[in-house]
Parts: C-alpha cells; sequence; structure tokens
C-alpha cells in the first residue's frame, strides 16, 4: 500500500462492563456520537461509514444516529483484531484518496452476555459442530490453550513467563480507571484465578465485555483544522493465511504461524521505520499467547523469545517498550481491537494521565483476526 | 477424567462416513476420488477436480499429537460441570501429516498427554455416540 495521508481525529467509547443493559446498537451510537464530538465534527459532516460482517449493517446505524445525508459505506469482511485496526482503516485510505468521503466514522461493538454467548456465531460451523464440539474441543481458550501447548514444546515457556503476560496488562490497567478489571494482580493472584484449559488460566484470557468504541478518519490535510494533535497513519499491513476461519486453528501446519511476519514487514515498509523506532505498542491479547507470539512477529524479540521479552518487564509501565497501555484486552476490556487502536491514539495524543508514556511518538497496533493479522503504525505528527 | 457428552450435529450427511469408521475401529478420512489427494477438514468443493466426490480412505490408526489442551471448564453449550476434566488431542495419522483430528486423549493412571508422543486409535463411546479417542503407544 502506498503512503497514507490519512489521521484518526476523534475516539469515543462506552463503559466497558461484563453485562450492560444496553443493546449493541445502543452502545454503537454512542461511542459513535462521542467520536464525532471528540473529533470536533457534526453528525452532518461525517459522509462516510465502516463497518463489519459481524456488527450491525451501516444503513441500520445510520438511521439509529440520524445521518441522513448520502455516505459512502463498506463492510471489513475479516475478523477481530485485523477489522477494527487495520482493514477499516485501509478501506478509509481508499475512500479518502479517491474522493468518496471525507469523515469517515468507524464503530465496532460487542455484547458478550448476549444470549449464546460469544462462542455462539463459531458454534454455527458444520466442522465445528461434527468434528470439534463432540470432543468438546469448543471456545476459544480451547484452541489458543492448544497453540500454547505447542509453543512450550517448541521453544520452552515457564509457568512464570506465561503468567507475565497478564501482568504486565494488568499492571498497566491498575493506571486505567475505566479498565474493566484494574486491581493489582501478582503472580499469586494469578496463581488463584481458575483453569480454564490447561495452561490457560480465566487470568490469561481476554474478558468477557459489553462495549463499543469508535473513531474518525479524514486526511492529514483536513485533520490539522480539527482540535487534537494529528495521528497519522503511517504504516499499515495485511497478512493472511489460506485457511478459513472454520479450520486455521487445527489445520493451519505451524498453528504458530499467524500471518503477523507479513503485516509487520509492510506496515514498517509503509512507513520507513523499523520496531527500532516504536515507543510502545498494543498487542491484540485475546490470550497470553497471541500477545506473545505478536510480540515476536512485531519484531519486539526474536522467534521463540515473546513470553521471556514479558517475563524481563520490558512490556511493563517504565519498561523499554511499554505494551497495552490500557490494560488490553486481558484486563482492560474486550472490545475486538477497537479499544488497543482508540489507547493508542490517545497515548500520542498525550491524553493518558498517569499511564502516558512519556514523550510517545510512535505506536505499533497488532490486530490479530482469525486468519488474518494486520500491523497498523500510527504517528503524532 | 471425564468424557464430553455432545453428539455430532450432522447438520449434513458428510462427516457420517467418518464416525461409520470408527464404529468399525478404522480411521477414515476424506480424500478426492479422483486423485486420491487428502482434504482434512472435507471441504464443499475439491478444489484440485471440482467434479469429484469425497472418497473416504482408511488411513493408518496411528500416529502423534500435534497439541492437546485438557478442559477444566467445557465451554459447550449447556451444562456439561460433570463432564470435565478431559484431554483433548490434535492427532496427525502417520499417513497424512499435517491433517489434524480433534479427539480424545485415553490417558491412563497419572500418564498426561503431550507433544510428540506416539498415539493409536481407541474410539471411546460417549452416551448413544462414538468418539474418536487415542492411548498412548508404549
Amino acid at each position: 500500500m502506498k503512503a497514507s495521508m490519512v489521521a484518526i481525529t476523534g475516539v469515543g467509547e462506552t463503559e466497558y462492563v461484563r453485562a450492560s443493559q444496553n443493546s449493541l446498537m445502543h452502545m454503537l451510537a454512542e461511542a459513535s456520537r462521542k467520536a464525532i464530538t471528540d473529533s470536533g465534527l457534526k453528525i452532518s459532516d461525517i459522509d462516510g461509514v465502516i463497518g463489519n460482517r459481524n456488527n450491525h449493517s451501516t444503513d441500520d446505524l445510520c438511521f439509529n444516529l440520524g445521518i441522513t445525508q448520502q455516505v459512502f459505506t463498506a463492510v471489513t469482511d475479516v475478523a477481530g483484531g485485523t477489522a477494527t485496526t487495520g482493514a477499516a482503516l485501509q478501506l478509509a485510505q481508499l475512500a479518502i484518496d479517491a474522493g468518496l468521503a471525507k469523515y469517515i466514522l468507524i464503530p465496532y461493538g460487542i455484547s458478550c452476555s448476549a444470549p449464546g454467548g460469544p462462542y455462539m456465531f463459531h458454534g454455527r460451523e458444520p466442522l465445528k459442530g461434527d468434528l470439534e464440539m463432540p470432543v468438546g474441543y469448543y471456545g476459544q481458550p480451547s484452541y489458543f490453550a492448544a497453540m500454547t501447548n505447542r509453543y512450550r514444546y517448541e521453544y520452552g515457556l515457564t509457568d512464570e513467563e506465561l503468567a507475565s503476560v497478564a501482568l504486565t496488562h494488568r499492571a498497566w490497567a491498575t493506571l486505567n480507571p475505566d479498565a474493566q478489571k484494574n486491581q493489582p494482580m501478582d503472580y499469586d493472584e494469578y496463581l488463584k484465578s481458575p483453569m480454564i484449559s490447561t495452561p490457560l488460566r480465566a487470568a490469561d484470557c481476554c474478558l468477557m465485555t459489553d462495549g463499543a468504541g469508535a473513531y474518525i478518519v479524514t486526511s492529514t490535510e483536513r485533520a490539522r483544522d480539527l482540535p487534537h494533535a494529528t495521528v497519522t497513519v503511517a504504516g499499515l499491513g495485511i497478512g493472511t493465511n489460506p485457511w478459513p476461519q472454520s479450520m486455521v486453528l487445527t489445520q493451519n501446519p505451524n498453528l504458530l504461524n499467524l500471518p503477523g511476519r507479513k503485516s509487520a514487514a509492510d506496515a514498517y515498509k509503509m512507513a520507513d521505520m523499523s520496531p527500532d523506532d516504536l515507543d510502545l505498542a498494543q498487542i491484540y491479547d485475546c490470550f497470553s499467547i497471541s500477545a506473545i507470539l505478536q510480540s515476536e512477529m512485531l519484531g519486539l524479540c526474536e522467534k521463540g523469545q515473546g513470553a521471556k521479552f514479558y517475563h524481563a518487564g520490558h512490556g511493563m509501565p517504565g519498561g523499554k517498550m511499554p505494551i497495552n497501555t490500557s490494560g488490553g484486552h486481558m484486563s482492560g476490556g474486550y472490545v475486538p481491537g477497537i479499544n488497543l487502536l482508540i489507547e493508542a491514539v490517545r497515548q500520542l495524543r498525550g491524553d493518558r494521565g498517569t499511564a502516558q508514556v512519556p514523550d510517545a511518538k510512535v505506536c505499533a497496533v497488532a490486530g490479530l483476526g482469525g486468519n488474518s493479522h494486520s500491523t497498523t503504525i500510527l504517528t503524532r505528527s | 477424567m471425564g468424557i464430553p457428552v455432545f453428539p455430532p450435529r450432522f447438520d449434513t450427511d458428510l462427516l457420517k462416513p467418518f464416525y461409520e469408521g470408527l464404529e468399525k475401529g478404522e480411521l477414515r478420512m476424506s480424500a478426492c476420488s479422483t486423485c486420491g489427494e487428502f482434504h482434512w477438514y472435507p471441504p464443499e468443493i475439491l478444489h484440485c477436480h471440482p467434479e469429484a466426490k469425497i472418497d473416504w480412505r482408511t488411513i493408518s490408526p496411528e500416529g502423534v499429537i500435534y497439541s492437546f489442551t485438557t478442559v477444566t471448564r467445557s465451554l459447550l453449550p449447556g451444562d456439561h460441570r460433570d463432564e470435565v476434566p478431559f484431554t483433548v488431542i490434535l492427532v496427525e495419522s502417520d499417513d497424512v501429516p499435517n491433517a489434524r483430528i480433534p479427539s480424545i486423549f485415553m490417558a491412563r493412571e497419572g500418564q498426561e498427554a503431550e507433544c510428540g508422543m506416539r498415539v493409536r486409535l481407541s474410539p471411546v463411546q460417549a452416551g448413544e455416540h462414538i468418539l474418536p479417542a487415542f492411548e498412548a503407544i508404549d
């Protein structure tokens, strides 16, 4: 992808809670209104909306927001973090560069408390119904637990190293009053967390969250006229592998080979940067193993060293590479990808109070999405 | 150790020959009826020969564990608290590397699954239906 001239100018979030009284549409609309206000715009300024295949359609969303003007619309056809932190920005850049829209709204929400729970849509897959559910291989924790055991077999992984991911993200969450879980947690507390699927405890898993986030994308030129410091999309890469969602977590020849190296290489190339240029990172931590693997793919450390990188404290407050500075998905809230991107924007604006990384100018956002992966590099101009 | 009880859903008949094989103590895998290439999980369309059918071939009942996890909290729909813990293994038959069969590990006393462990098919009944299961080869 060619060098981008787009910026993120507004962000908004609902509260992140275990079970909200509000519908998904209510949460999407609330986050969207906040993002529009934060960007100094009005509802009538929005001329583009990018949704996701797992959320409400853009026409429903526009109707509930009172957007009556003609808008450019698109839907990201990937899952999770790739959709909200990569593919949506790629579509926004295309639309803005082509002159199809000036101010694009990108919302995403989740309702883990909805009937059927967060695994219901995976359960609809016929192959899972015939081959995986009968042997109890069901629910994301089990899939990522098997990945963790394979990682341990190939590279070595102590219990303390595994725990260090949860402890790092929780340390950041204690600095974030809006985090869903922000009580301090040490290794003894971690060991009290119930085992879900060995070796993953509840503390190694993302939270169950009801909530939504949204952001506004415009050209860097227009962004200069808006209230906040300009946060530019300097680099963006997307990688995929050739397995559908229904198969990728069992049949990928190397289960640890997420397509993150390709996305990172493309993002660094587009930004003309290297991992040495990063001040901090936000990493899609659906499970501790996902964060370990993506820290390696981002180039923060060598292959097989991600858990040791965490265990050395490098991602902690005061560490050399702060990671998931709002608490991430494991302690902050699980609104796939989008709350990580919003945190990146706030850090680059210098708005994070006690959790602020000093002089943060470059932040990578790593977004896993099943069989896809995005790396996005944001900079403060 | 427990056994999960959650019958195959069989939205279609696609996977029935796999379970019929287990009833006979056989491990079967889906292959292209024209060229014989294995396709696992069985796809709706065989991209090598779109006009071909799926042919179920009996493969070696021995293989290795690619990875595993012991489920201590079942996330299956419904109440399955009485069925945990059980250990799920991803098994690669010696005949078809990289094609993984989610299965149950039948542990002997004190035995734990490991990556790379050699195993042999040993199907197990779970209520009315049969499940793919393997035990360690001594």
